[in-house]
């Protein structure tokens, strides 16, 4: 099973600052993925800075898998100081410690408890509590659960479930209640809805809810989905000994996922070894882009470096729904889970023409930062196999 | 009926950077010109820059059989004319 996971927050107004914080870590060796989301008391700079302590401490312990989820979580529970003002925690948080089997851990501690949702279905899992030796008013609940493919986990800040809190309509806010309804409503019909867009969904919900559409606190809602996998594999770069240009087509070729080839001189490359001719878009090029191209049984043909270049900037500014081919691969890489990289090691003499006018990469740079960012701000899995 | 004049315009990077950008305005003036006799196509590589030792020719642009070297407008154009001369 794959893992989509994602987060969307907003701030409360008047705030320059986030006060929650979520993190979140895939560890590929282990097919294993580790979440957390700390709310910080008060808002704005304060909370950030609690939330983020809270957080990272978090995943750092249990990351390490010296101790386990919920005793890092009774640790973290114990020690974690009183607002002097407010008598209470300085922050709360969620924790979950899952893998690729469905296996998960889940910890809770002041925050809303988690939606679990299966076939449109709220389930109601057992949890343990564990009572806070040194405070009172705090408990932790351990759960231990099972999932299915096609399972959701729905994370959420007070912000979601108490949104619109003392409006007209909604006197005690939003709730539990509210939002399970939101979301049957939007998986009733989006069923395979990403969990990027669901999260982005959530949050657009909770901002019509809110009056002036003015969030009063910090929201934050992160989203599981558990399901198969959706392969896609990029192409890009001639292999560095030529004979082994057929073999490496064969392979691109036989990949059951979706494709694409990035190069002009590597979709030639595929079409001679294939057999499959290239037709190439006749709308001309606006701006600084040559247009795609087109490959029967290849979902995407682009120009090289430039191409991938420009990817990489929209990748890092998250600037999605651009018409142009560096928009339709970053559109490619957001609607793929793993990513495979084939990228051919040969390099083209002519691009480092010192009168070309611009700047041009070395094409193993560029995709090892698109690997690393796809990996830690996007939550893909990404291999790269040099050719 | 003659055999229609080929035009391929480079668009790998090396030529889309060396100016084959702005030789993608032939994909529209040239059929405006010269009607169904001449086709103008884009594609992604001609495979010349990696090849032509001298490597700073780019952009390059293909009539027919023919390769121009550091192409622009009116050199891909008179091209043209030439083989529509040579035809008659």
């Amino acid at each position: 099973m794959f893992i989509d996971i994602d987060c969307s927050q907003m701030k409360k107004y008047n705030q320059n600052a986030y006060g929650d914080y979520f993190v979140s870590k895939r560890l590929p060796d282990e097919e294993r993925l580790i979440a957390v989301l700390s709310d910080g008391l008060g808002s704005g700079i304060k909370a950030n800075i609690l939330s983020c302590m809270t957080a990272t401490m978090l995943l750092k312990f249990i990351e390490g898998s010296q101790i386990p989820i919920n005793k890092a979580a009774e640790i973290i529970m114990n020690s974690l100081p009183i607002c002097q003002v407010r008598k209470i925690s300085y922050s709360t948080f969620s924790a979950i410690d899952c893998d690729d089997e469905g296996d998960a851990k889940i910890v809770e501690e002041g925050n809303p408890d988690f939606i679990w949702i299966r076939n449109n279905e709220i389930m109601t899992p057992e949890f343990e509590t564990i009572q806070s030796k040194t405070f009172k008013n705090r408990k932790l609940k351990v759960y231990k659960i099972k999932l299915e493919l096609e399972d959701r986990l729905i994370f959420c800040s007070d912000g979601v479930t108490q949104c619109g809190l003392g409006s007209e309509t909604l006197k005690l806010g939003l709730r539990r209640e509210g939002l399970i309804t939101i979301l049957k409503d939007i998986l009733a019909r989006n069923p395979k809805i990403s969990s990027s867009e669901l999260s982005r969904y959530i949050i657009n919900q909770v901002k019509n809810i809110e009056t002036d559409r003015l969030p009063k606190d910090d929201v934050s809602a992160c989203v599981l989905y558990f399901r198969e996998p959706r392969e896609s594999l990029i192409f890009t770069g001639p292999p560095y000994h030529q004979e082994k240009d057929k073999e490496y087509a064969q392979i691109f070729d036989k990949f059951k996922g979706k494709k694409a080839i990035a190069g002009g001189t590597t979709a030639n490359l595929i079409s001679r070894e294939l057999n499959k001719p290239i037709t190439m878009d006749k709308t001309i090029s606006i701006g600084k882009l040559p247009s795609c191209s087109y490959m029967d049984g290849v979902d995407l043909v682009t120009e090289g470096i430039l191409t991938l270049t420009k990817t990489l900037e929209y990748l890092e500014n998250e600037t999605f729904d651009i018409d142009n081919a560096a928009g339709k691969l970053v559109e490619f890489l957001m609607n793929s889970d793993c990513i495979n990289f084939m990228v051919g090691a040969k390099l083209n003499q002519a691009h480092y023409d010192p009168a070309l006018p611009i700047e041009i990469e070395i094409r193993k740079n560029i995709i090892k930062k698109m690997a690393t960012i796809l990996e830690d701000k996007y939550f893909k899995k990404v291999s790269v196999q040099y050719m | 009926m003659d055999k229609k004049i080929s035009v391929k315009v480079c668009l790998g990077t090396t030529c889309f950077v060396m100016g084959s950008s702005n030789l993608q305005e032939l994909i529209d003036t040239v059929p405006a010109k010269y009607g169904d006799k001449v086709d103008v196509v884009g594609v992604p590589c001609l495979g010349l820059c990696s090849i032509d030792w001298e490597f700073s020719k780019a952009p390059y642009v293909k009539v027919d059989d023919d390769v121009i070297k550091e192409a622009t407008v009116d050199k891909v154009l008179k091209a043209i004319d030439e083989k529509l001369a040579n035809k008659k």
